[in-house]
């Protein structure tokens, strides 16, 4: 018995004119299972009608009792509210008679006031506008007829603050309108069981998922390391299919690809930075077969079903396994197809990582999508909406409803620390138990209903050229840019002369060391797993177990078989391998970016503790570049490694990041959740070193932390690994720089400071004294002296004229003594200047350099250089001693 | 005469014959400032307040003397300022004598002390060292003295190869060009006219000390001597001539 036979005659002839003669397999289970009132989770890919899916049999229920608006809540990231989508929905409403309406952000003012007076039965919003609901006296109003909630892509929401932000919401719906059904939408993940969860709290659901894995077919290609051959490969496989989809992974690669392509004349480009007309007409124009081919870099930003696609490329490894089963099951057009994609792969990392990943997509080993825990910013902003929404209310109720989310159940320690530091913001009031709203919050709310944070761009302009250059994002401004930094943007050297409004002025910069500006958050981790198996492929060097073909098993086995001619030791899953460059020492290790990054940082907090310098990092997946002074070897890195107690490594990476753009950039964005600074502050009066001491030790330091090391870098997996390394699991060697260890792409670079201020210090003493002036006079034959700079005296220092060492270092204004000293004749005052100056050379004679350094620091005569040195220290130690020793001279000093 | 430096302060204690110690630019009020700015801060003047007791139990001076700019709100005090202002002052006078040379932002500030406590504004010389807030011409008697100074909140950001390693309070200390103060000349002795600028007190306030020296924007700093001047940071550690701290290219060969 067709579900369809049981429901309303009106749906069922909606459904002749659609043209399915049949439902599709998820139809047909999802269905029944909605009509009966069941919570539902439901996984399919786009385009397989997952919309209609749990649209269908709500309009069902719906005709069968009508409630009045709001009925149905159809909720939405903004991003995919395509065209295509309203439009289906759209028709189906007007031939069912119900009434539908969109509110979002850019909703009309007269739009907006249309659904307060005569609510749609279904509203399509996004999470943030539900948020404003709630704000609205009238809108809510209408929320006690809510029936039923359809979260599309939940995968997505579920996996990020939104979504955390979302599921109270949910909760917070209830107490208008009671328990209502739950339908979630979402694509193929790992952990569809979590995803009901996240949607349902502790009730219960059900999961419908299409096993739509089988029907993929994935081949992994290889056609050289240069981009003109690459294209061309896309061209030839064009020709060889019909209408080809491919996906790019930056914006950067689409226009280059589009670019290559172009004399073809049948391939656009699209992708979200293009104008809204541009990206529908490259959309029309394929679906009607004028083009052939579009290159784009998100599967979300495709507007409407754009019609019948052959084949799907995937340009360079899709890092995620669910990122390629997403984009691959595209092709095909109904679902009994096949969905056939070609991933090419783009060098050798990129083409282990790709046979790693098509195995996994059709072993249906997806990723599990992870919702945050506990997320402090994100019940901040709530409590700061429950506390407009109802005046006054105690925590007591607002507990209550935490406990349902699967999220924020049992946070109650959180909620009071929450509480207790937004009112320290004044964003609410606190009567004992009892949260009050402000006069601030509401404003709050209106500047803050989304968890998304607003990134600025600021201007580039080039003083020299006179134009604008480029943007930077803000976060990075923020944390990086002052007058007379040096950055690095579009490939160039850039010095800061100027700040100024949403501007900063530039020159041109030689070559330096600098810190570069953050990628506008293009670059996708790679999974520790996925890492993992290519480590474990590069040991057993099985490629044709991999489903490709034998140029491409030709082109790694040929790879590898050169690192062994070289002799190079190769990095796989049970071996890391350091090598020594020019410049650098590559840490090779086979564990995906995220524990790669915390692994980085630790290492280079380590090195710059043991060894005093700064030490600059750049991450990939398989590898972690340190930028370190000669001195430093593969072999101190081996060290460090060897001796890490993977116990310490979360408490080595706070004291570590507590000091980098990144942590003080979250530190500003959490704490405008929180209130603390108004979206529009100009926080520019307080710099952020300031703002990162207020917060010290506060829920929002910790939240900043707790982001850091989920969403950044892995924690556990650096120390799992560490721990791996101290079991003998996994040996760690050391080798010359190889081709594999010079490959590589980075994608991150941050620069580690030396833990201590104290570095900062000696090194700004060490620059003084190496070119402090001084004067070098024999005190033997009292016939030479010289003009120099500390820094240049040998190790030890001897006349030119006589051969002795005795030699007196003096100050410039000191000179004049010498001549004194020499005299024939001498006074008293006299004799006791020669006195001082032969024990001056003497000191120079038994301690060489290091006693000229001493002398030449500021008001250290012969007793203090002498006491300086019978420290007997070296290095950093050998400079303190010498600050102590000025510091002395300075709190007596007589000319004050 | 000497001088010890607190950085837990910062505060200075110069100790001649009587022992005075010195802090300035208290700021107490300024989260109101901060409020309408947008940034939402608590009061910290309770932290502030235990920090300088701390100071005075350390020092145990003759005298405590607030350099100017104890308060922030202008043109005049704050509820803020209203509420704690009393109180912080009553419990500093328990513990040791006061006196205030008023700064810019002193607007009112009379109201909060005894008439023995308020000092000239436009300088006072106590045992020798002459001390002013530092926003005007400072008086004629004060040439060719040590001045000790604050409303500059010099702050200095030291940098490495990649970038802002250290930011911390700082000293500026030069000598001063008399005639362009608008001192007499005199002979004698005495020397240059000195000033020794204070960081400030308050820990949310800050100004970079080479904006200062580059683009001065009050008597004394338009008169010092870029070529002399130097800095040390707030626990007296002597960093260097302000030159070289200032441009250094990280791109140059040292």
């Amino acid at each position: 018995m067709s579900p369809i036979s049981n429901l309303d005659p009106r749906i069922q002839a909606c459904i002749r004119t659609r043209g399915f003669e049949e439902l599709s397999e998820i139809q047909n289970r999802a269905i029944p299972l909605v009509a009966s009132g069941r919570n539902l989770i439901l996984i399919a890919p786009t385009g397989t009608g997952k919309t209609e899916s749990a649209m269908i049999p709500v309009f069902d229920r719906m005709l069968k009792e009508r409630t009045g608006g709001f009925t149905t809540l159809y909720i939405t990231p903004l991003r995919s509210l395509n065209r295509d989508m309203l439009q289906r929905l759209s028709w189906w409403c007007s031939e069912l008679g119900i009434s539908v309406g969109v509110r979002h952000g850019d909703t009309k003012a007269a739009e907006r006031r249309k659904q307060a007076l005569s609510p749609p039965d279904l509203l399509i919003t996004t999470p943030e506008t539900l948020q404003a609901l709630f704000m609205g006296k009238v809108l809510r109003k209408h929320l006690k007829n809510v029936r039923y909630v359809v979260i599309d892509e939940i995968h997505e929401l579920a996996g990020s603050k939104r979504g955390s932000q979302l599921s109270i919401a949910l909760e917070r719906l209830i107490s208008y309108t009671g328990e209502f059904q739950r339908i979630g939408l979402s694509a193929t993940v790992g952990n569809p069981d979590e995803m009901g969860r996240f949607l349902c709290g502790k009730r219960d659901f059900s999961v419908v998922a299409v096993p739509v894995i089988k029907r993929l077919h994935i081949t992994v290609e290889f056609a050289g390391d240069s981009f003109e051959r690459q294209a061309k490969w896309v061209s030839d496989t064009i020709d060889r299919f019909g209408s080809t989809l491919i996906f790019v992974n930056t914006r950067v690669t689409a226009e280059a690809l589009g670019h290559q392509l172009f004399y073809r004349g049948d391939v656009e480009v699209h992708h979200g930075s293009l104008s809204r007309d541009v990206r529908i007409d490259a959309e029309e124009r394929f679906k009607s077969g004028a083009i052939k081919a579009l290159i784009c870099t998100s599967s979300m930003e495709l507007g409407i079903d754009i019609g019948h696609i052959e084949h799907v490329i995937q340009f360079g490894s899709p890092r995620e396994v669910s990122r390629l089963v997403q984009r691959i099951g595209r092709a095909g057009h109904q679902l009994h197809a096949i969905s056939r994609g070609t991933i090419l792969a783009l060098g050798f990392d990129d083409l282990l990582e790709s046979l790693v990943i098509a195995r996994r997509a059709k072993a249906g080993e997806v990723e599990d999508v992870i919702p945050p825990r506990n997320p402090a910013d994100v019940l901040a902003n709530q409590v700061a909406g429950l506390a407009v929404e109802y005046g006054r209310i105690s925590k007591a109720a607002i507990m209550a409803i935490l406990d349902r989310t699967y999220t924020f159940s049992g946070c109650g320690a959180l909620l009071d620390d929450v509480c207790t530091q937004i009112a320290e913001h004044r964003l609410i009031r606190l009567e004992g138990d009892i949260v009050c709203t402000t006069l601030r919050a509401r404003r709050y709310l209106a500047g803050n209903l989304s968890m998304i944070h607003d990134e600025k761009k600021v201007h580039v302009f080039d003083m020299v050229s006179r134009r604008t250059v480029g943007t930077l994002d803000e976060s990075f401004v923020v944390g990086s840019i002052y007058t007379g930094a040096v950055f690095i943007t579009k490939g160039q050297l850039w010095r800061v002369l100027d700040i100024d409004e949403g501007r900063i002025t530039v020159e041109p910069a030689r070559r330096v060391k600098g810190e570069l500006p953050s990628w506008e958050g293009e670059q996708i981790p790679v999974p520790y797993g996925i890492a993992r198996e290519v480590g474990a492929l590069r040991r057993n060097r099985r490629f044709s177990a991999y489903h490709t073909d034998l140029e491409a098993c030709g082109f790694a086995s040929g790879f590898l078989a050169e690192m062994d001619k070289n002799r190079s030791r190769i990095a796989t899953d049970r071996m890391i391998v350091i090598e020594d460059s020019e410049e650098a020492v590559i840490c090779n290790i086979c564990a995906g970016h995220k524990a790669n990054e915390a692994l980085g940082r630790v290492i280079s907090i380590l090195l710059s503790a043991r060894f005093g310098t700064t030490v600059g990092i750049e991450i990939d997946a398989y590898r972690v570049l340190l930028s370190l002074p000669p001195a430093i070897r593969a072999s101190d890195v081996r060290d460090i490694l060897v001796g890490l107690d993977p116990e310490h490594i979360g408490g080595i990476l706070q004291l570590a990041m507590k000091r980098t753009t990144l942590f003080k950039w979250k530190l500003v964005q959490i704490a405008k959740k929180f209130g603390a600074i108004d979206p529009d502050a100009d926080y520019e009066r307080l710099s952020t070193y300031k703002l990162t001491e207020v917060f010290e030790n506060t829920v929002v330091q910790k939240e900043a932390y707790r982001e850091l090391f989920s969403v950044y870098m892995d924690v556990n997996t650096a120390a799992h690994l560490m721990a791996l390394v101290k079991q003998g699991d996994c040996a760690i060697e050391r080798s010359r720089l190889s081709i594999l260890g010079a490959q590589g792409l980075f994608s991150s670079r941050d620069q580690i400071a030396p833990p201590t201020p104290d570095q900062a210090v000696i090194s700004t003493l060490r620059r003084r004294i190496d070119q402090q002036e001084i004067v070098l006079a024999c005190m033997n034959c009292r016939k030479w002296k010289s003009h120099t700079v500390a820094g240049r005296v040998q190790d030890q220092p001897s006349c030119p004229k006589c051969g002795a060492r005795l030699i007196a270092v003096l100050k410039p204004y000191e000179e004049p003594l010498f001549a004194l000293a020499s005299k024939k004749e001498k006074n008293s005052e006299e004799k006791a200047v020669e006195a001082r100056l032969m024990r001056n050379a003497n000191i120079v004679l038994s301690g060489g350099k290091k006693a000229v350094l001493a002398l030449a620091a500021k008001g250290i005569g012969p007793e203090n250089a002498s006491r300086v040195l019978s420290t007997l220290t070296e290095g950093d130690a050998f400079y303190k001693e010498i600050l102590k020793a000025e510091r002395n001279y300075i709190r007596t000093r007589k000319f004050w | 005469m000497i001088l010890e430096f607190l950085s837990q302060g910062p505060a200075l204690l110069v100790k001649g014959k009587k022992r005075v110690l010195v802090v300035a630019d208290l700021h107490l009020g300024i989260e109101s400032d901060l409020d309408r700015h947008g940034i939402h801060f608590r009061s910290r003047t309770k932290e502030r307040c235990e920090r300088l007791e701390t100071c005075i139990r350390e020092t145990m001076p003759d005298l405590l003397l607030l350099l100017g700019d104890l308060k922030h709100g202008i043109p005049f005090p704050s509820r803020q300022e209203h509420r704690e202002i009393p109180d912080f002052v009553e419990q500093l006078r328990s513990l040791v004598p006061l006196g205030i040379v008023p700064g810019n932002h002193d607007v009112a500030v009379e109201q909060y002390f005894e008439l023995g406590e308020l000092l000239p504004k436009e300088g006072v010389i106590i045992d020798g060292t002459a001390y002013v807030h530092g926003h005007m011409y400072p008086a004629l008697s004060l040439a060719g003295m040590l001045i000790i100074a604050g409303h500059h909140h010099p702050m200095v950001c030291l940098r490495d190869e990649v970038g802002c390693s250290l930011r911390s309070p700082a000293y500026l200390f030069s000598p001063l060009n008399d005639a362009c103060l608008g001192f007499p000349t005199r002979e004698g002795e005495k020397g240059r006219s000195r000033v020794l600028l204070m960081p400030s007190f308050n820990e949310l306030t800050g100004y970079d000390i080479m904006r200062t020296v580059k683009e001065p924007f009050s008597p004394i700093s338009r008169c010092l001597s870029r070529e002399e001047a130097e800095v040390l940071l707030s626990d007296g550690t002597f960093l260097g001539p302000i030159q070289a701290l200032e441009g250094y290219e990280p791109d140059q060969q040292p």
